[in-house]
């Protein structure tokens, strides 16, 4: 038990390590960009009038002390670091005076939901199927599933979700194709408003599904085919041992960890899916947030909405890390 | 009529007389590798037409050469078989069934497995599930056979144990925590809960170094004297027979060759082969070289005509290419198949097969 709290203690180091550099790395991007947030917004000021030079000059001072970005490169990176330590990432520079924070926190409920929703249920759904799959090699409807799986699979995201968008929103039009939830809707807690919320998410969970379960699926049933010829399968199948607990307490038990781990190598690319799928949808969450912010130069916004991200995909790796012993008995924790 | 003499319990001990009542009886049996890749069938003749029995409260041992069909064979007396071995011919009867071994179905098979037949397999060391402990384990395999409630299962568990020398704390260990011995010991103490008729073994000591396999031999031995079951036991390795087994059969290129008691084998072995097995065995004290035997075990995709061992036989005769020689007994409990050993061997006439022949009866014991 000792040596599992060390390795918690490692682990969690290591989780601060990888948001310190990824926040780093988000930093210093995001400052390499050519479009200057200050120019933009005078720009955005002064389209349709004259302004006087000298109240320019002053905006310009104003507004660069108001974004943090006043001083040298280094200068504006420690006080960056001393927001970020406050968990605040400054006014948003497009959505002026609105607080980043605010805009991500308003934002983080979707793109969680989506995500975990899809996540589970495309993991869930591949493994079960595909470990069955495995198992029952000679099984008609598996078989038939692993073609489908073997065709969706390799379709990316955005193309995916483009086929969804077409296929229910034009040529059989059932389900809303763009927003969260219908738009005349007070939000609260009604039954109206969460079957709206539901609706709106069937297409883009649908699309992340879609790929996702095909991908885990094909893993599983490899997976699996190389499990069922192990010593401690036959040897099971020989003393008579339940089928159903052979495929579930030796084959699909000793598959998971295999699968676990690769969930949590995963996550990164799954954030980037979901990213694509909400702009497709014009699903309110981080990815439309964030394709908006580097549109419009808005520094402190990306920066924001990628150390969050960052932060939600370490940890989400950490969990699934210290959950990873617990369930094989040989991962040594020491 | 095989179990009237079931009750005969007068042949407990370690060489029960040779006249003791059959617990197994192999006919004739035939099991091939059918492979079909690329337009090319081939049939590999792992099992080709064995006939033995082995009696009530016995170990017999079953030796040769690697890849001369040892395990194929026990994988087929224990109704192992899965694509692309499948039996082809003969019959398998055990003294508890009442019928042929390939005539149960699937859920009558799988109620005899550990009840009445247990198998501990080559390559015991990897048999356990990596993710379980040995307590689950030993639910997953003796718990529905015992028909008790857990409490009183656990402590005939224990018993077990205790009677096969193990600490019953193994039960909480996960595999990788055992040593190599320690697993086996386990294997056998889980092939031995249910108090099974019938025990088949396949190289349950080859992994382990010669300390260890003493004691497990000792544990092997034990278990199958405190239960008063049959034992078919398979090594490469002549000291282990000479060790552990009442009755010792010679496999040659997927034939039985010689059967003898133990100590007939090694005192005054009649079959070339054999002679050449016993000789090869080192004793304490011997200067001179060992010979050993000219070219490689046959093919048997492609076996030679005859008998199957006469490219590498110093005895070989004209007759030897043509016809291959019945398995003959020539005194009680002495079974030989070689022309040079009697005037007596005769060629079989069940021995050669139609190669390719149409009639194929395949016969799964494992669903899959």
């Amino acid at each position: 038990m000792a040596a599992y709290a060390l390795y918690v203690l490692r682990r969690s180091g290591q989780f601060v390590l990888v948001v310190f550099v990824g926040i780093n790395i988000a930093f210093f991007v995001t400052h390499a960009t050519p479009i200057d947030p200050i120019t933009a917004a005078i720009a955005a000021a002064t389209r349709f009038s004259q302004a006087d030079p000298q109240a320019v000059q002053l905006t310009r001072e104003a507004l660069r002390e108001l974004y943090g970005l006043q001083g040298n490169l280094w200068q504006q990176y420690v006080v960056f670091w001393m927001r970020v330590a406050r968990a605040d990432f400054g006014p948003s520079l497009s959505a002026f005076p609105t607080p980043v924070s605010t805009l991500i926190w308003r934002a983080l409920p979707w793109t969680f939901g989506l995500l975990s929703v899809a996540t589970l249920i495309s993991w869930g759904l591949g493994n079960l199927l595909g470990g069955l799959a495995g198992y029952y090699r000679r099984n008609v409807p598996l078989k038939l599933v692993g073609v489908v799986a073997s065709g969706l699979q390799p379709i990316p995201n955005y193309v995916m979700a483009f086929i969804v968008l077409v296929l229910f929103g034009y040529v059989w039009p059932i389900l809303p194709i763009t927003g969260s939830s219908q738009i005349n809707l007070p939000q609260g807690w009604t039954l109206a408003y969460f079957q709206s919320v539901f609706q709106h998410a069937l297409l883009p969970v649908l699309s992340l599904v879609l790929v996702g379960t095909g991908a885990w699926f094909i893993g599983m049933r490899a997976l699996v085919s190389n499990i069922v010829t192990e010593d401690y399968v036959a040897y099971a199948e020989l003393g008579g041992v339940d089928r159903w607990r052979i495929l579930i307490s030796y084959v699909m038990r000793n598959a998971l960890l295999t699968q676990v781990t690769g969930l949590a190598l995963s996550l990164g690319l799954i954030f980037n899916g979901a990213v694509i799928t909400e702009v497709v949808f014009g699903y309110p969450g981080l990815g439309n947030l964030l394709i908006r912010a580097v549109y419009a130069g808005d520094y402190s916004l990306v920066i924001g909405i990628a150390s969050t991200s960052i932060i939600a995909v370490a940890f989400a790796a950490l969990v699934i890390d210290l959950v990873l012993p617990l369930l094989d008995p040989r991962v040594r924790v020491a | 009529m095989r179990q009237s003499g079931r009750d005969n319990g007068s042949t407990v001990g370690p060489h029960p007389p040779p006249e003791g009542a059959p617990a197994l009886s192999v006919d004739n049996l035939r099991a091939y590798y059918l492979t079909h890749y690329f337009g090319v069938e081939r049939e590999v003749r792992a099992v080709d037409d064995i006939s033995l029995v082995v009696r009530r409260n016995e170990i017999y041992g079953l030796a040769g050469e690697s890849s001369c069909g040892k395990t194929t064979f026990l994988k087929t007396v224990a109704a192992a078989v899965r694509p692309p071995l499948s039996v082809i011919g003969g019959s398998v009867q055990y003294a508890f069934l009442d019928r042929d071994l390939y005539a149960l179905n699937p859920a009558k098979l799988s109620a005899i497995r550990w009840r009445r037949l247990s198998y501990i397999t080559q390559g015991s060391m990897n048999v356990l599930n990596p993710v379980r402990r040995v307590r689950e384990s030993f639910i997953d395999f003796a718990y529905r056979h015992m028909g008790l409630k857990r409490r009183p299962f656990f402590a005939a568990v224990n018993e077990h144990l205790q009677r096969l020398h193990l600490a019953a704390s193994v039960l909480d260990a996960y595999p990788h925590e055992l040593s190599g011995g320690m697993k086996q010991r386990v294997t056998i103490a889980l092939a031995t809960i249910c108090r099974p008729e019938f025990i088949i073994a396949d190289e349950p000591t080859t992994a382990l170094d010669v300390i260890v396999q003493k004691d497990v031999l000792a544990m092997i031995r034990e278990a199958q004297q405190q239960i008063g079951s049959s034992m078919l036991f398979v090594t490469h390795d002549m000291t282990v027979h000479a060790n552990i087994a009442d009755r010792l059969g010679i496999m040659y290129a997927g034939r039985l060759v010689e059967e003898a008691p133990t100590a007939d084998i090694f005192a005054n072995p009649k079959h070339p082969y054999t002679a050449h097995l016993v000789a090869s065995l080192p004793r304490i004290g011997e200067q001179s070289r060992k010979e050993s035997l000219s070219g490689a075990p046959p093919n048997l995709a492609n076996p030679p005509s005859g008998c199957r061992f006469h490219p590498r036989c110093p005895l070989a005769m004209e007759v030897c290419r043509e016809a291959s020689p019945a398995l003959t007994t020539l005194a009680p409990g002495r079974r030989v198949a070689c022309y040079a050993a009697s005037p007596l061997v005769k060629p079989s006439p069940t021995a050669e097969r139609v190669a390719g022949a149409t009639h194929r009866a395949e016969r799964v014991g494992l669903v899959q």
